[in-house]
């Protein structure tokens, strides 16, 4: 423990003050840059960080791989659509959303009435998929399925998720999705998507809810949390409900993907099954394995440095981009099972203490360590 | 509006008997490789997109006939099986959840690499004419392809029991599986042993593929449908090829019913929610592989 406390890596004023780093130069962006287009674009890539985040607490933080984030996600991304869809309707004229009308649907599903009310709305597009997750984690983890079972159980009901939306046509509009016609008006702002408001909305609900995981995994409870990861029976026989921390946490973690549902619903002004893709929320996980699910920013900043490389390999190479992605995550999880962010407490490790001892127990690929910085 | 008359109630059975034989085919390849080596094999799935490629190859290519296609395919997907699990598995077996990982990204490059060589278009794998009849059960009609589909996943059952009961490698294989340490030092070599089921595994896949190609149109992206169901057969069973063979026969029998009470797509999600209620009373499955389990 000795040479981890000399760690400048494990050191919490170090911590925050990267962090702050981290959030300033997003703060910067929209003083320099003021392409809507570009502005949007970073604005997406924030949500990805929100979702890298609440990976990495319940995976990184919990040990609970979680391969359905997308379940979170996609139903907060729908809950702000319908509420969006529904500033746009008049309850006199036009009660009814023309996909319903295509549908032969005569008067509103009665789960779309509380959309009439924006607050309302999107206080169900955060709560539907927290109690969500609550009542199916709670289930799962008093059965104590856990580790790899509990991954393929979120995935199934993922899909399951996906067939669902996709079934039920007249209410969800199926394949074609949901597109609200205007912005989101939230009474004192319009969230135009491609303006600075929508970047500054994703930009503070991000570092609310970055601080928030951080705070979270310092406190007692996160203490406990991170115990489970690494021996849960030994957590049960020291006395804590194990069951109840980790829905918990994964909870947290599916109000944080909740939120980022509803951002991609206001930036995108669209929402489709797409968004339960099975492919999509293991990216998510792609993402907090190369940046490290282990630390927070560095699992925002590998969904930052993933989508951004994509963006930039442009469409033609898209397919060749896929391979490589495939085969750098494959290297990462063999050589690099912390991913950056090991490696950086490593580089770090070794330089705080002279090089004579490791600091994190992570392996490090010494051929790879000239080309990353801190 | 719901006619249940008696011949449709034994339709939705037997179709439920063939939904079944396919869970079963597809579910197989996996319970053997995660029942063996606690391997979560996340690229089953692209094992049997692969096998039904290379019996779209052998077809067209070379003018092999489907029935040689089956053995084929899957000799031609064990052969990269082995080379998977030789170059990347056989490291990460003390890491159960990055083995899950490391699958979806082998998952990921074989979809891709497969895109890239054959495109995204839609391939069909032809049987032969007299396959495509539909043969009378009763007042139930099916076509020979389910029945031949069914028939195979009970031979496959057969071969894999008498592997494993029936044979020295097959003794290897469940010493293995229960204690590893244990068989290494009666002189098993358990690394070789674990190769050779991920292989055996993959190979399965490849067969199912060739079965699959038929019954489905032939995309990059055909393995992800199957993955997640072949999964829960594996949770649902408990790792072990008796649970795998009854939670594949009862799901598929749900399933069917269900899909004949409502409709498809609703059937397969409440299929879905029904197992996630059955593992909360029920973790371990129906019938849990020996050994431990972590």
């Amino acid at each position: 423990m000795a040479a981890m406390e000399k760690n400048i890596y494990h050191n919490k004023a170090l911590q925050w003050g990267v962090y702050a780093v981290f959030f300033i130069a997003l703060a910067i962006i929209p003083l320099v840059q003021d392409d809507a287009f570009i502005l949007n674009q970073f604005a997406t890539y924030g949500v990805y960080g929100m979702l890298a985040l609440s990976i990495s607490l319940c995976w990184g933080f919990g040990g609970i791989l979680n391969l359905g984030q997308g379940i979170a996600f996609g139903l907060g991304a729908y809950g702000m659509a319908m509420t969006m869809q529904m500033q746009s309707q008049d309850p006199d004229i036009n009660p009814i959303p023309p996909f319903m009308l295509n549908n032969a649907l005569e008067e509103l599903p009665f789960f779309w009435e509380p959309f009439w009310n924006t607050s309302a709305g999107i206080f169900l597009a955060l709560l539907v998929p927290t109690l969500f997750y609550v009542i199916f984690g709670g289930l799962m983890f008093q059965a104590r399925v856990a580790g790899p079972f509990f991954a393929i159980m979120t995935l199934a009901i993922l899909s399951a998720l996906a067939t669902l939306f996709i079934d039920l046509q007249p209410y969800t509009n199926g394949v074609n999705g949901i597109s609200p016609p205007g912005a989101l008006d939230l009474g004192f702002v319009v969230v135009d998507p491609y303006s600075s408001v929508s970047y500054w909305t994703v930009f503070v609900l991000l570092l609310v809810s970055t601080v928030c995981a951080k705070l979270l995994t310092q406190s007692r409870f996160g203490l406990v949390v991170q115990a489970l990861k690494n021996d849960s029976e030994r957590v049960r026989f020291l006395g804590y409900h194990v069951a109840f921390y980790e829905t918990a946490v994964y909870a947290v973690s599916g109000l944080i993907a909740a939120l980022a549902g509803c951002c991609w619903a206001f930036l995108t002004q669209y929402v489709s099954p797409a968004q339960f893709d099975v492919g999509f929320s293991i990216s998510m996980v792609i993402w907090a394995a190369i940046g490290g699910r282990n630390s927070l920013i560095w699992a925002i900043m590998g969904a930052f440095m993933v989508q951004g490389a994509q963006s930039y390999v442009g469409d033609e190479f898209l397919n060749s981009w896929v391979l490589i992605l495939g085969l750098f995550f494959i290297l990462v999880v063999r050589f690099l099972p912390g991913g950056f962010a090991g490696l950086t407490e490593s580089l770090l490790g070794a330089l705080s203490t002279g090089g004579r001892r490791r600091g994190g127990d992570v392996p490090v690929d010494v051929s790879k360590a000239g080309t990353e910085g801190a | 509006m719901l006619d249940i008359t008696f011949a449709s109630s034994i339709n939705a059975l037997i179709l439920g008997l063939s939904i079944a034989s396919i869970f079963l085919v597809a579910a197989l390849g996996l319970t053997i490789i995660y029942g063996t080596a606690g391997v979560i094999n996340m690229a089953h799935g692209e094992f049997i997109m692969l096998g039904a490629y290379a019996s779209f190859t052998m077809q067209n290519y070379l003018g092999v006939p489907f029935f040689l296609c089956i053995p084929l395919s899957f000799l031609v997907v064990a052969v990269i099986g082995l080379i998977i699990e030789r170059s990347l598995i056989q490291y990460l077996y003390n890491r159960p959840l990055d083995t899950l990982l490391a699958t979806w990204g082998v998952s990921l490059v074989l979809m891709q690499g497969v895109r890239l060589i054959f495109g995204s278009d839609p391939k069909y794998i032809q049987m032969p004419s007299f396959m495509s009849t539909n043969i009378a059960i009763g007042d139930v009609s099916i076509s020979l392809f389910r029945v031949f589909v069914f028939a195979v996943a009970i031979a496959l059952i057969g071969a894999v029991w008498w592997l494993f009961y029936r044979t020295d490698f097959g003794i290897k294989v469940r010493a293995v599986t229960q204690n590893k340490e244990m068989a290494a030092s009666f002189g098993i070599n358990s690394s070789r042993v674990y190769t050779m089921t991920f292989a055996l595994g993959a190979g399965l896949a490849g067969i199912a593929g060739s079965l699959f190609g038929v019954l489905n149109i032939v995309l990059p992206t055909m393995g992800m449908g199957y993955v997640v169901e072949a999964f829960l057969m594996v949770v649902t069973g408990g790792g072990s090829l008796l649970g795998t063979i009854i939670a594949s026969g009862v799901t598929g029998e749900a399933q069917s019913i269900f899909a004949f009470i409502f409709n498809d797509t609703f059937a397969r999600f409440l299929v879905f929610i029904l197992i996630v209620i059955f593992l909360r009373f029920r973790p371990q499955g129906l019938i849990s592989a020996g050994g431990v389990r972590r």
